[in-house]
């Protein structure tokens, strides 16, 4: 539907036709709004709050810098400015995209994000993959008939997973296949190739891996998510299936896997794609974690690096780009809904 | 109704102080899990209240003659560590401390919560534009992130970490209470009471809040959990307790050298965390499970 000729169709009632055009816009606006709000909040917190930790310029010079030595640097860097005008020049570089240079290393700040953020994206996308893969269907079988004997020790065993924090599997992972089997690499040992080789490429997300590095951090990642996964998938099939159109295509002679497949489990994803996507950021919580664990060189290693050592414009860069993923992650979720639920696509 | 419905639930928890208690109603909804379930906390609770009865060492001085000693051998019960320090006692230390910042996280991350979800519920308004604003920043950005940028500004320590985490997490009540607290102040007898002249404050917390106390105890749970996880994590990256005090956190990070020597210097805090997230969790089940059973029983 061409929305140009509508609107020059509508003749008289074009401002109606201009509110037809803008309504579908609404929702995204709003969304839009927030996150220029949510990324003002974050970047004025996050700059006063490193301002007061501590006097960049001692970072930088190290602990036997003379006074001359600081004051150079601080006059390099725009420091010995009042913290107010230091404030609006970074905001007012922000809006022209310029993030500033990185106090430990001299490169552009987002450059060093950007170039971390492959190794990030590698992970993250793999547990979830993981987590998708495991959860659904084993949700499914949970839910389909959850009174019985078998499903309900498994459910007890997911629910005790379920309270084994992500930093704990990763400790224990490590120690199982790492220490004693000695099957795969952890702490990040060939982490070095993998690195280069994102650099070199430009961007390019690394998947021929040189090295199996990537197994533990990725499973011990899913961690986070796949247990609540699972038991949400599992709750709502459950509750689907009590559902009296299931009674009634039972009735119709429907076989149970068709019951199943057909009728309750697109009703149960509805609610496991919303927890997909609320639990994004704290997935990202966990990467910091687990990439601290495993020294896996993505950004959650990046961030405790940079923030401990007061380096403000990668940090703040950081915080930028983890924003706009979590805002991304949920937007496509959102989309997402409008493809399992019919009754969202027909509104139109 | 929900005063009825908390009482039991209050008298299930803390004995003497509900009106409507008695063996037989206990009974009634008590089910093997939630039975489980209370009876872990109270151990818990006992070891957090009377550890220092049960401790059989001094947890922070060593023997270094007896360093890496086995779980079961010579008086360790759970084994000694690379200073030859007992980790049961650790163990029992790391409790105290972990439970008392989640308690006192919890109680600040409730008020908060409540508070504002109180506010943002009784009318339209600027204040709840800004308090939902406020709540999808924290929702969309990690607090991890800005947890760390708060210990690296203040320092660690018991204070800090009570104060960031109670400061930061306190969403999940905000939103429940929001939500629930909605539809109460349509109900016609908050409307009564407002005509009546009882004051708006007098109104949300002696008349709205009570409503969601059911909720808020099932809450109260399951967030119990997840700030010892938070706590944990983030002794175990160096920014929570000070390097030194006994904490889970602590432990495991001072046991990742030593994996192929004591592997129980990792198994001991590592199931010290799981035992007191599993048992929190069974407990906000169990009273997700007991606030239920009673509600039906009463509208039945």
């Amino acid at each position: 539907m061409s929305s140009s000729a509508d609107t020059a169709r509508a003749g008289p009632n074009a401002g109606q036709g201009f509110q037809n055009l803008i309504a579908p816009l609404v929702p995204v606006l709003q969304q839009l709004t927030r996150l220029v709000v949510l990324i003002f909040m974050v970047t004025t917190l996050l700059f006063f709050m490193l301002r007061l930790a501590g006097d960049p310029a001692l970072v930088l010079a190290g602990n036997d810098a003379t006074p001359e030595q600081l004051a150079a640097i601080r006059a390099q860097y725009g420091l010995d400015k009042p913290l107010i005008i230091q404030y609006l020049n970074y905001m007012g570089n922000l809006l022209q995209g310029d993030f500033g240079k990185s106090l430990a290393s001299g490169e552009p700040a987002m450059e060093k994000v950007l170039t971390m953020l492959p190794a990030t994206l590698l992970i993250a996308s793999l547990a979830m993959a993981y987590s998708i893969c495991v959860a659904v269907p084993l949700g499914a079988w949970l839910g389909f008939k959850p009174e019985r004997a078998d499903r309900r020790a498994v459910s007890g065993i997911i629910f005790v997973f379920q309270g084994v924090p992500g930093f704990v599997t990763a400790l224990i992972c490590i120690q199982i296949f790492a220490v004693n089997l000695r099957w795969l690499p952890s702490l990040g040992m060939e982490w070095g190739s993998i690195f280069e080789w994102a650099i070199t490429e430009n961007f390019v997300i690394p998947i021929p891996l040189p090295s199996k590095t990537w197994i533990l951090p990725s499973v011990s990642l899913a961690w986070f998510l796949m247990p609540s996964l699972t038991r949400v998938v599992a709750a709502n099939t459950a509750e689907a299936m009590r559902e009296d159109y299931i009674r009634t295509a039972r009735a119709g002679g429907a076989p149970s896997h068709v019951l199943l497949l057909r009728h309750a489990l697109p009703n149960a994803l509805l609610g496991a794609a919303a927890l997909v996507g609320t639990q994004f950021a704290f997935l990202v919580g966990g990467a910091v974690i687990t990439e601290t664990i495993f020294s896996w060189p993505g950004i959650g290693w990046l961030l405790i690096e940079s923030t401990l050592t007061l380096d403000f414009p990668v940090v703040q860069a950081l915080a930028f780009c983890i924003a706009i993923l979590v805002f991304l992650v949920n937007a496509l979720t959102e989309l997402s809904f409008q493809f399992l639920d019919p009754r969202l696509r027909t509104k139109g | 109704m929900s005063e009825v419905k908390v009482s039991k639930v209050a008298g299930l928890l803390g004995g003497s102080e509900g009106r409507t208690f008695s063996w037989d109603k206990v009974r009634q909804v008590a089910n093997p899990e939630i039975i489980i379930a209370f009876t872990l906390f109270t151990i818990l609770l006992v070891l957090a209240v009377f550890g220092q009865f049960l401790q059989t060492h001094d947890p922070m001085q060593g023997d270094l003659l007896k360093r890496f000693t086995p779980p079961g051998q010579e008086g360790y019960i759970f084994g000694s560590d690379h200073l030859g320090r007992d980790l049961w006692s650790r163990m029992v230390d790391g409790l105290q401390w972990s439970m008392a910042c989640a308690m006192s996280a919890n109680v600040l991350n409730l008020a908060i919560g409540s508070t504002l979800g109180l506010l943002a519920a009784e009318k339209p308004g600027m204040l709840r534009i800004v308090v939902n604003q406020l709540v999808y920043t924290l929702q969309a950005f990690p607090g991890l992130v800005i947890l760390i940028c708060v210990v690296v500004v203040v320092g660690q320590g018991f204070l800090t970490l009570v104060f960031t985490l109670g400061l930061l997490s306190w969403v999940v009540y905000m939103r429940v209470v929001y939500a629930e607290a909605s539809s109460l102040f349509q109900r016609e007898y908050v409307q009564a009471a407002r005509l009546a002249g009882v004051s708006r404050w007098s109104i949300m917390f002696k008349h709205v809040l009570p409503g969601v106390r059911a909720s808020l105890f099932v809450i109260f749970a399951f967030h119990f959990a997840g700030l010892l996880i938070a706590e944990s994590a983030l002794s175990f990256l160096g920014l929570g307790a000070p390097l030194g005090v006994p904490t889970w956190g602590n432990m495991l990070a001072e046991s990742r050298q030593y994996m192929m020597r004591a592997p129980w210097m990792l198994l001991v805090p590592a199931g010290a965390i799981v035992a007191a997230v599993v048992t929190m969790n069974l407990v906000g089940d169990g009273i997700a499970s007991l606030s239920r059973k009673t509600g039906r029983d009463i509208d039945a």
